[in-house]
């Protein structure tokens, strides 16, 4: 059971990436701080009884339920709905090519010394701005495994998919970001 | 470089997109770490109201596990041998006794304070002046004629 302490640091060590992540889905400031806050509401009154070792994941599970919801109620609201049909095409996950990955691996690591004169400011709105283009359960896959650091099974449960499916979103996220970065002349 | 590239194992596939993936979100964390003040005040705010609101549901949690354990003391004492049944019964007997004795008791007074009253009443006509009408009442004569004990 966590305590009080534990659920504090615990928010606190997240807070700062669950923002980022849920403004590179939402585009929007307010939007984004409305889902964090209310997902860490919702985790600490509902799971704070949980061993601190659930937290990562039962939080990235409700961030991402809470992005969903309010996705949802754009819908309804007919307002903006950016790439929400990415969140309903879970299923297109069996044509994996590998050696299409290895391509753009390999274009990656050979432009990894063409950006020196680009600023790290410069560097990272780019970077941010090739994030939020992917398409939601990409970017969802990809920021999970390599920015949240949780295994394949972790992932996979959080985004309610197959571990082949979290693979296969977190190949196509790398090989579109390493194209789109060394479209424009940035190692990341 | 096609060639190349198939020779890399599925291993070395995943260590490439690892390193990739790892560079890029290392410079994702810096753009975190810098977050406006106010972004960042605001997720301080939201944190701290979300602890507050752990603290509610562990108290409101606290009452209910009371709440539960006390109707539990209840059903204990209900489902408790049929010998202490017979003794159940007769204590929860008790109250309606106890009401009843009382109910009694409250008519008895009244009725004593109600022939008191009566008493005092005729104990003053009696002591009192007797006036001239009273020898025209049919029933005061009656009384005057009537044979003393």
């Amino acid at each position: 059971m966590a305590s009080e302490k534990e659920l504090s640091d615990f928010l606190k060590s997240v807070e700062k990436r669950a923002f980022k992540r849920a403004m590179y889905a939402v585009r929007d400031d307010e939007a984004a701080l409305d889902i964090v806050q209310d997902a860490m509401i919702r985790l600490a009154e509902k799971y704070g009884d949980r061993p601190p070792a659930e937290l990562p994941l039962v939080f990235q599970r409700i961030l991402s339920n809470a992005t969903m919801d309010w996705f949802r109620r754009q819908k309804v609201r007919n307002a903006l709905l950016k790439n929400f049909s990415d969140f309903e095409s879970a299923g297109n996950d069996g044509d994996f090519d590998i050696l299409e990955t290895l391509e753009a691996l390999d274009g990656s690591t050979a432009s990894e010394s063409a950006s020196d004169s680009v600023s790290r400011a410069q560097i990272l709105l780019a970077i941010e701005a090739e994030v939020e283009r992917l398409p939601a359960r990409q970017r969802e896959a990809f920021l999970l495994r390599y920015w949240e650091e949780l295994d394949v099974a972790e992932t996979a449960a959080s985004m309610g998919c197959s571990e082949g499916s979290v693979k296969t979103h977190c190949s196509r996220a790398v090989h579109a970001l390493a194209k789109a970065l060394k479209a424009k002349g940035i190692q990341p | 470089m096609k060639n190349q590239n198939s020779n890399f194992s599925t291993g070395g596939l995943d260590a490439l997109q690892a390193r990739f993936a790892l560079r890029v979100t290392a410079r994702l964390s810096e753009g975190a770490r810098e977050l406006p003040h106010d972004i960042s005040e605001r997720l301080r705010v939201a944190r701290d109201q979300a602890l507050q609101r752990a603290r509610l549901a562990k108290r409101l949690e606290v009452a209910a596990s009371v709440q539960a354990s006390g109707a539990g003391a209840a059903t204990l004492v209900a489902s408790a041998g049929p010998g202490s049944s017979w003794w159940l019964k007769l204590a929860s007997a008790v109250p309606v006794v106890v009401l009843v004795f009382g109910f009694v008791l409250i008519q008895h007074s009244h009725v004593n304070a109600q022939i008191s009253a009566a008493a005092e009443i005729d104990a003053a006509l009696l002591a009192d002046d007797l006036p001239p009408a009273a020898y025209s009442d049919p029933g005061f004569v009656e009384f005057l004629k009537a044979p003393r004990e």
